[in-house]
């Protein structure tokens, strides 16, 4: 179990620091604006021509070096319709969440945002961040959604553990109940669930909610084990969400998101 | 309580969740199509694949739903005309008109994969890290370096109509 704890942070770090080196590559602009720079449009071209060679330097390789380029250029037909050309990615990339896929309509999971996920956070306009762990999230994270007003909400994994908590432990029913009835309400949206590596927590209230939408149960661990790296599947996990009981949640009408009604009254 | 359990595709996923929906899976079997029907609302289906033949059952449904069908061949990140083919989807998923889209190949692995690695590049802006993370949780750790250097090399020139370009592409690249 230490293994798997030293292997997390390990990969957790390696990713974030290949990710940073590849990404934020420009030393003049601070990362936190990097969402209004994410594309270079022809009236911002001049200004970012004293930076291009710096740029260059540590690009990746997946950007051509011809920055004169620009890569969405308005065109008027003789139709009068407005067209874009499509080419090549923008100049400045975003970086997702480890692990960060959508789940249903605005609620998407993911492992723990750091700094270098903020624009790509930005992008989704946040209402909500579901936090599942019994330790606060990184200083970083909570004066991010402080200065966005993005509520976060903590779903202790295991509250009445106090010191003895582990980090592999599985969640209580009543975690997990906590975070669906966030999740089951529709002015929470947009919403993020997270856990540390998006993995296992995060499986276990995806999954739940999954049973709550009446999906099958082998299709329900497909989905989990997808996201649960190569050491594979929690037994724990599968069982968690296989025991939990649907009935303690309450869905009200008017307040769930419409993918949710439409998922339940279809019984 | 529930009297009737949905079994969505293998490798089932939203890719794009937001004002429309952009589905990814694998090849769609009778035992989904309640789900693909009760659930998705498709309007579109993309098939990228090798299969030439759709199965009797899977034509009445897509014909039973209204559901329009592409099929773009496709074999591998290999195939000869692999740009025009990817083209052609691209197409298709910067039409508004056209969502919500499914997109599948066999197994939802691969091919698919390639396609979603396009898009969250030319169309997303994602970071190639980002990328390949998405591409191996899908291929079940498989890496697929053709595909992914095929990903990060893959560019583009089209030309779409602005007024049909969805939200989700325009709010990403500031258009």
């Amino acid at each position: 179990m230490t293994d798997d704890v030293v292997d997390t942070l390990a990969e957790d770090l390696k990713i974030s620091k290949a990710v940073e080196a590849l990404h934020f590559n420009s030393p003049t602009k601070p990362k936190s604006e990097s969402l209004n720079t994410t594309n270079k449009n022809e009236n911002e071209a001049n200004n970012y021509d004293d930076n291009d060679d710096e740029e260059n330097d540590n690009d990746d390789d997946d950007d051509d070096d011809n920055d004169d380029e620009h890569i969405y250029i308005n065109e008027e037909t003789e139709t009068g319709v407005e067209r874009i050309l499509v080419s090549k990615a923008p100049e400045e990339r975003i970086v997702p969440p480890l692990n960060f896929c959508p789940v249903e309509r605005y609620l998407y999971r993911s492992g723990q945002p750091s700094p270098v996920n903020f624009p790509f956070l930005l992008n989704l306009h946040l209402k909500t961040i579901i936090w599942l762990a019994n330790e606060e999230p990184q200083d970083t994270l909570l004066e991010f959604c402080e200065s966005n007003n993005i509520e976060l909400q903590f779903a202790a994994i295991n509250p009445d553990a106090g010191e003895d908590d582990n980090p592999w432990d599985g969640l209580t029913e009543h975690s997990i109940i906590n975070a669906l009835k966030t999740i089951v309400e529709k002015k929470n949206y947009p919403m993020l669930v997270c856990c540390g590596m998006g993995r296992h927590r995060t499986g276990t209230v995806i999954g739940c909610l999954r049973k709550l939408m009446a999906w099958n149960l082998a299709s329900v661990s497909e989905e989990y084990r997808r996201f649960s790296g190569s050491r594979g599947g929690r037994i724990l996990v599968e069982l968690l969400i296989e025991a939990f009981d649907t009935k303690l949640i309450k869905i009200e009408k008017d307040k769930a998101p419409d993918w949710l009604l439409t998922a339940v009254e279809s019984d | 309580m529930q009297h009737k359990t949905y079994i969505p595709p293998l490798n089932f996923s939203p890719v794009v969740s937001t004002d429309v929906s952009l589905y990814r899976s694998g090849y769609p079997m009778p035992l989904n199509y309640s789900f693909i029907k009760d659930r998705l609302n498709l309007k579109t289906i993309i098939y990228v694949g090798d299969k030439e033949d759709l199965t009797d059952e899977y034509s009445e449904f897509l014909k039973a739903e209204g559901i329009e069908f592409y099929h773009v061949f496709m074999d591998s990140c290999r195939d000869k005309n692999i740009n025009s083919q990817i083209n052609t989807v691209l197409e298709i998923i910067l039409d508004i008109d056209n969502y919500p889209i499914l997109i599948h190949s066999n197994k939802g692995k691969h091919r698919v994969g390639i396609i979603v690695g396009i898009i969250r590049k030319v169309l997303q802006g994602w970071s190639t890290a980002g990328i390949y993370q998405e591409y191996s949780i899908f291929s079940g750790g498989l890496k697929g370096d053709a595909d992914l250097e095929f990903i990060t090399m893959f560019e583009t020139h089209m030309s779409v109509r602005k007024d049909k370009i969805p939200k989700y592409v325009t709010d990403s690249l500031n258009i």
